[in-house]
């Protein structure tokens, strides 16, 4: 927006001719109402149609027009009584504003900036919440699995009914071999699986574990630990039947991400809390707002890795039989996700800026 | 923050408003949206996403093609599809508007003033999860809850909901997060200037007749000009109104009922011009009292 803000309004040709008559606000008035009439018409287009329905000269007409209107409902502020001119300026002028400064990235730009500054600048700058949640799963996987060798019952405690699927202390090792590698009585089509996965347990325990984490940290940090827990048991009770590896492999294609998307869900829950439990010397509004903006890129992050997981899960677990891929395709897909976030994004000469800076990119 | 400020607009004219200062610095008054916009502009987005999706799945099943299981997953991909992503994506479009949001008449906006960003959008569309959505769907489940755990469940609840109720700027706790807020969306209307209509109507009204009122009576009265009387009742508080003014301001003419419109109507371009010119020079006269405080003073 180039126009210059003192460009004067031009004279009104259709003013009345008794204009010698009229006050001075009334006479401030009738000299720019057509120009007010002509930021009307022009919001109006862009607002039905978009900004894109704007030609360039339109545009131009747009931001200068509005740069005068706001000019006017100063200047009318401080010599006019007209309630009704002064509620319409206000009015228009906000109305104008709204169009002016809407949002002028394309979804697509926004996208790739997103993964390519975006996400990986956010994780590297969350070191401490990323630690809270990997420790949480890990806590909560030592602890069950611990607890399991102690008392089987404590499975019944950990894993509720619908999660098991028959894969109880109970079962026979040959039962439980045959859920890792037959497919079972798991539905077999890929898509149905993969959608039921997404919506079923994970996502909603990742938005919950993220959103939560505004209660100072402790839901999301519990969710995870129950998590952990969960893993943990189903681990030991697998590994006391001696399949261990198989397990491993058998939760490794999907589980490296998915795990580790939930533990970065709550490490964006942490962001929240900790801007909560520890403001520092901002209000903790302001912390909140700044570290909300890492916190929704670590979620965004877990998004985007649970899909992932889900593809996995829906369409490879059960086709890739051997232990062996399972574990390479898993842990390779865990590396690239780590080098992803490590290599991405970096900016020489920016970074210190950024860590010091409030909020970093606004991307 | 500097757009907190509440704007030195008369303490009538205040509440319910936000003053919002634009990076071209001149401040611009948005009203907030009201509570129940809100209430009603979310139940439509829910009842339009996951009326949407049972639509599309009911087409589906007529036409048949989808197995049972099939359409279950195919309506659970949707509704993850439905929730936050189409929030998100529909407020970064048509900035700040969901189809709720427009047909409520409401938008968002960003507090400090600058564009709304998709930072923004995202981070109040992702608390909405726990603060709507959460409760919602606890309280289809809350039949089979024990005593503590659904008392929890509820202090929690009524917690959340009490939040933009309680704060001055009705933010959700996802808008505080965001550093957003909630307005009507403007309606610019553009009224005929009174003053324009009442040129030499024969009534001439010297400084003393003038001083008396001050600027909320000005505008007082042009709300009354701006509804001209259709009822025989009107019509009697309008003459009722041009007496008062006559007898306050010691307007030693008759006035005869015919004519009081034309009176109040030149009497509103005399004492807006004689306030405007005196504004001027600095005599901010707010209402009647002014002269009672600049003796004070």
């Amino acid at each position: 927006m180039t126009a210059s803000v003192s460009a004067p309004a031009t004279p009104n040709p259709a003013a009345p001719a008794s204009s010698v008559d009229q006050i001075r606000s009334a006479r401030f008035r009738a000299e720019r109402e057509a120009g007010w009439q002509r930021l009307d018409a022009l919001i109006g287009k862009a607002e039905s149609n978009g900004t894109r329905a704007l030609g360039y000269d339109e545009a131009l007409e747009l931001a200068s027009l509005y740069r005068q209107a706001m000019n006017a409902l100063s200047v009318a502020r401080a010599i006019s009584m007209d309630k009704a001119l002064l509620t319409y300026l206000d009015a228009l002028c906000a109305r104008a504003y709204l169009v002016v400064y809407a949002p002028q990235e394309s979804l697509r730009g926004l996208f790739i900036r997103l993964i390519t500054h975006g996400i990986p600048q956010a994780a590297r700058r969350s070191g401490a919440p990323l630690l809270i949640g990997f420790v949480a799963l890990l806590l909560g996987m030592l602890l069950g699995a611990v607890l399991y060798a102690q008392d089987h019952s404590w499975f019944y405690t950990f894993v509720p009914g619908g999660l098991a699927d028959g894969r109880t202390p109970d079962a026979s090792t040959q039962y439980l071999r045959s859920t890792l590698f037959d497919g079972g009585q798991e539905s077999g089509d890929g898509l149905g699986s993969f959608a039921t996965f997404l919506f079923s347990h994970n996502t909603q325990v990742a938005i919950l574990t993220f959103a939560l984490g505004v209660f100072v940290t402790m839901p999301s940090f519990v969710l995870t630990f129950y998590n952990g827990l969960v893993l943990g048991a189903f681990w030991k009770m697998f590994a006391e039947k001696g399949l261990a590896y198989e397990l491993t492999g058998w939760l490794s294609i999907h589980g490296v991400t998915e795990m580790a998307a939930i533990c970065i869900a709550c490490a964006g829950g942490a962001q929240l809390g900790l801007a909560v439990l520890l403001p520092g010397d901002e209000t903790r509004r302001a912390a909140l707002q700044r570290r909300g903006r890492d916190a929704v890129k670590l979620m965004i992050l877990a998004g985007l890795m649970l899909v992932c997981a889900a593809i996995l899960e829906g369409f490879f677990r059960q086709t890739v039989q051997s232990t062996e891929a399972r574990l390479a395709i898993g842990w390779g897909i865990g590396a690239a996700w780590i080098a992803w976030l490590t290599l991405s994004g970096h900016e020489p000469g920016h970074e210190s800026a950024r860590e010091t800076g409030t909020g970093g990119a606004r991307a | 923050m500097k757009s907190y400020t509440p704007t030195n607009l008369p303490a009538w004219e205040a509440k319910g408003l936000l003053r919002h200062t634009p990076p071209e610095s001149v401040p611009i008054t948005f009203r907030l949206s009201s509570l129940g916009a809100r209430m009603g502009a979310q139940s439509l987005d829910i009842f339009i996403t996951y009326g949407g999706a049972l639509l599309i799945i009911m087409a589906l099943a007529t036409l048949g093609g989808l197995s049972w299981e099939g359409l279950t997953a195919f309506y659970a991909l949707l509704s993850f599809f439905i929730r936050i992503p189409y929030y998100a994506l529909s407020e970064l479009v048509w900035n700040g508007r969901t189809l709720g949001k427009r047909i409520a008449g409401i938008r968002v906006i960003s507090l400090d003033g600058r564009r709304l960003t998709p930072h923004q959008i995202v981070a109040r569309n992702l608390m909405k999860e726990v603060e709507v959505f959460l409760p919602i769907a606890t309280l289809f489940g809350a039949a089979n809850l024990s005593l503590w755990p659904g008392l929890i469940l509820a202090t929690w609840m009524i917690a959340t909901l009490l939040v933009p109720i309680i704060n001055r700027l009705n933010q959700r706790i996802g808008d505080m997060v965001a550093g957003t807020v909630v307005v009507e969306t403007p309606r610019p209307q553009l009224l005929p200037d009174l003053s324009a209509r009442a040129a030499t109507r024969g009534y001439e009204f010297r400084a003393e007749h003038l001083d008396i009122y001050g600027r909320f009576e000005l505008q007082t009265l042009e709300t009354i000009l701006r509804n001209p009387p259709t009822s025989p009742e009107a019509r009697k508080r309008v003459s009722e109104v041009a007496q008062t003014i006559r007898r306050r301001i010691r307007y030693d003419e008759d006035l005869p009922p015919a004519r009081e419109w034309d009176f109040l109507l030149e009497f509103y371009r005399q004492q807006r011009e004689y306030l405007e010119s005196r504004n001027l020079f600095g005599d901010e006269r707010q209402n009647k009292f002014h002269t009672a405080e600049t003796n004070k003073g």
